[in-house]
């Protein structure tokens, strides 16, 4: 059951579209990968462009999670609060870093089986290939199986020569490279150069299993990703060394705020307490914003809400 | 980010990628594929059968004691190593139907190789290319007179000196060939995924004509009545003029044609993986009939005892006939089929996706036998 609504909703469109662009497109297969790619990317832009701004807005928070982390790094539980609260007010979900991934997910399983059919690698797929084709497409029977070399690939089969796994694991880790903020702390930093490389690394392993044709989609998706990145946020990102040491405006902002309120001591306590409806409102989120790695964070919002509050002296 | 967030992070993106390699059906120490099984039908000379098994192996069965005749002949391939996994062996998926004469067992498999094996005692006498191996074969050998002919997925048909596996000649079409040549007289006849069919002069290779469809042809032809009879991937059935390949008619269904036609007594039977069994004139190519199995066919179909006799891929075995014009359902073997059927003095012989092997009684549908041929 599961298996025909993924066939009929899924598989069978892409089949028959991939199809039908190659034979548009001089019966190159590559192309209409790329095409595809291009498709899949324009119909979630709109989580993409979320994503980014998430990127752009974390990038910008750094510089106030290193104060903070000076400041507070003792009271972990307060600040896996506070984190959770500048991420909100921030308007960042953090794991929507991760869907426009999982969306992609079941393009990939998709892709893969498209792949093996329409390229006639093994004839039991290749057999189940007719069960696919849209009759009302005549040509898409004529078509098949398609022509599986692009370039230098054979797209049915991994790469022979190596290339695809770099172009693959290099495009991934120059798209990370530019989302990974730069941080004052080592440990951190050690951190973050661990994950800039374990995807880019997988990724590549993938790329010597799976056949190219798959691997090509991955390639155009992260060059895509990298002009998206590089036109919504303004630049190369955490590529710069400038990103790591030059706060931007906002940042600027909240910092010179946080130092007049670490002068004023702000009564945190009752903060706390004044949003504590909210932070139990959104236990995933607080959970989400915890594994990211929470810094202490004072709650801006809960500055500007009570900027009165501020100025009372502390009761501790 | 702290070390728990690291961590956190670091499940997650490995729970994601375990989703995608169980989700591609990733096999371990291999690239990323379906594997491949094989479809071989049952080669019938007097009571013995022969036929290759799912486990790559040429398995040869007395009929009648359902005994093996000698004990199954493995074939196997190197499986390259890498990426931490260690170099071993394969075993090679058949699906080409053995092609038998009175001295020896003709086989291709799937590394690209063709092998001929001892009818009576089962040892290999050769195999060819002796180095190396050709393009994946997926069409069987034919066999006439001293000279075996197979295509390869490399785009050629080889013939070879049946004796002794040595090349006399090799033609090259524009793409893969997946089906199984026809011998008539002097002249072959092969199609290919270039979407041509060709007839060639079995001397020398040389060819007489060719015949263009619009689309990839995997149907082993037929030869009937002074004309050439195969399906394309352009859903059309053709019958060209054995002489020249000229056009005599085509006829339209609704998906591609993977099998071989049967012809008799004037009529052509052609199954369809649109699921129908379309029965046209031979002369005209007028409809007969449309038998619908409701079930892809693309297994070929055999004649018993004046009924054609064809297997749906579901399971499900039919009867038909014109006069009176009636499809009879003969046995539901609850296995999917894709093997041509084989007969012999009306038993008919199925070799199902699962490597069972059945004997079905032509008329009564009733299963006399069948044989798992999986090792145990």
């Amino acid at each position: 059951m599961i298996g025909e609504i993924w066939d009929l909703i899924i598989l069978s469109p892409m089949i028959n579209i991939l199809i039908v662009v190659s034979g548009a497109l001089f019966n190159n297969f590559g192309l209409s990968i790329i095409v595809l790619t291009l498709i899949v990317r324009g119909v979630t832009i709109p989580l993409t462009l979320k994503q980014l701004r998430s990127t752009k807005a974390l990038q910008e928070l750094q510089p106030k999670m290193s104060e903070l982390q000076k400041k507070y790094g003792k009271d972990k539980q307060k600040l896996a609060q506070e984190q959770m609260r500048l991420y909100k007010e921030s308007g960042i979900n953090p794991a929507g870093c991760l869907l426009p991934m999982l969306v992609q997910l079941p393009i990939w399983i998709a892709l893969f089986q498209s792949i093996i059919r329409v390229l006639a690698v093994v004839p039991e797929d290749f057999l189940k290939l007719s069960g696919h084709l849209y009759s009302s497409w005549p040509q898409v029977f004529s078509l098949v199986p398609l022509n599986s070399r692009f370039l230098w690939l054979d797209l049915a089969v991994p790469d022979r020569y190596l290339l695809l796994p770099i172009l693959v694991g290099g495009s991934m880790w120059l798209q990370q490279k530019m989302t990974t903020p730069k941080t004052g702390d080592p440990r951190q930093q050690a951190q973050a150069q661990m994950m800039l490389w374990v995807m880019p690394l997988m990724f590549a392993f993938l790329t010597l299993q799976f056949p190219s044709g798959l691997a090509l989609y991955w390639v155009v998706s992260n060059l895509i990703s990298i002009g998206l990145q590089y036109f919504i946020t303004g630049g190369w990102g955490g590529l710069t060394a400038q990103a790591a040491t030059k706060p931007a405006g906002a940042d600027r902002k909240y910092i010179k705020r946080l130092t007049t309120a670490e002068e004023k001591e702000i009564d945190y306590a009752d903060t706390e307490a004044d949003i504590g409806a909210d932070v139990g409102a959104d236990i995933a989120s607080a959970d989400v914003a915890t594994k990211e790695g929470a810094r202490y964070q004072p709650s801006l919002r809960a500055m500007k809400r009570h900027p009165k509050k501020s100025k009372r002296p502390k009761r501790r | 980010m702290s070390k728990k967030g690291v961590i956190s992070k670091a499940l997650l993106l490995a729970v994601l990628l375990l989703v995608l390699a169980s989700g591609l059906a990733f096999p371990s120490c291999q690239t990323a594929r379906s594997v491949p099984r094989g479809w071989s039908g049952v080669s019938v000379i007097d009571e013995a059968l022969f036929l290759g098994s799912m486990e790559g192996k040429l398995v040869a069965i007395d009929g009648s004691t359902q005994q093996r005749l000698w004990p199954d002949v493995p074939f196997e391939q190197k499986q390259s190593g890498g990426f931490g996994c260690a170099q071993g062996t394969q075993a090679v998926a058949i699906y080409g139907t053995p092609a038998v004469t009175f001295e020896l067992v003709y086989l291709t498999g799937y590394n690209g190789k063709a092998y001929a094996v001892n009818m009576e005692t089962g040892a290999l006498r050769w195999v060819y290319p002796r180095e190396d191996e050709l393009d994946p074969i997926v069409g069987g050998p034919a066999v006439l007179g001293d000279r075996v002919y197979f295509g390869s997925s490399n785009g050629k048909l080889y013939a070879l000196d049946a004796a002794t596996g040595d090349k006399l000649w090799e033609f090259e079409s524009g793409d893969k060939i997946w089906g199984t040549p026809a011998v008539n007289g002097q002249t072959l006849y092969i199609g290919s995924f270039d979407k041509k069919l060709y007839a060639l002069n079995v001397a020398d290779g040389s060819l007489k004509w060719q015949f263009e469809t619009e689309g990839a042809i995997v149907a082993t032809p037929l030869v009937y009545d002074g004309a050439v009879y195969f399906g394309s991937f352009d859903r059309h059935l053709y019958a060209l003029n054995e002489a020249d390949g000229s056009l005599r008619w085509k006829y339209q269904a609704d998906n591609w044609f993977w099998s071989r036609p049967l012809a008799n007594d004037g009529i052509i039977y052609a199954g369809s993986v649109d699921g129908k069994v379309h029965a046209l004139k031979t002369e005209s190519g007028e409809v007969v009939a449309v038998f619908d199995l409701e079930s892809p066919i693309s297994a070929s179909p055999v004649l018993a005892g004046g009924d054609v006799i064809v297997a749906a891929e579901t399971g499900q075995v039919y009867s038909l006939s014109i006069n009176p014009r009636q499809k009879k359902s003969l046995v539901n073997l609850e296995d999917e089929i894709y093997a041509p059927l084989a007969t012999s003095d009306g038993v008919i012989y199925i070799h199902s996706a699962d490597d069972v092997l059945y004997a079905v009684d032509a008329r009564s549908g009733a299963t006399l036998w069948s044989l798992e041929l999986e090792s145990e």
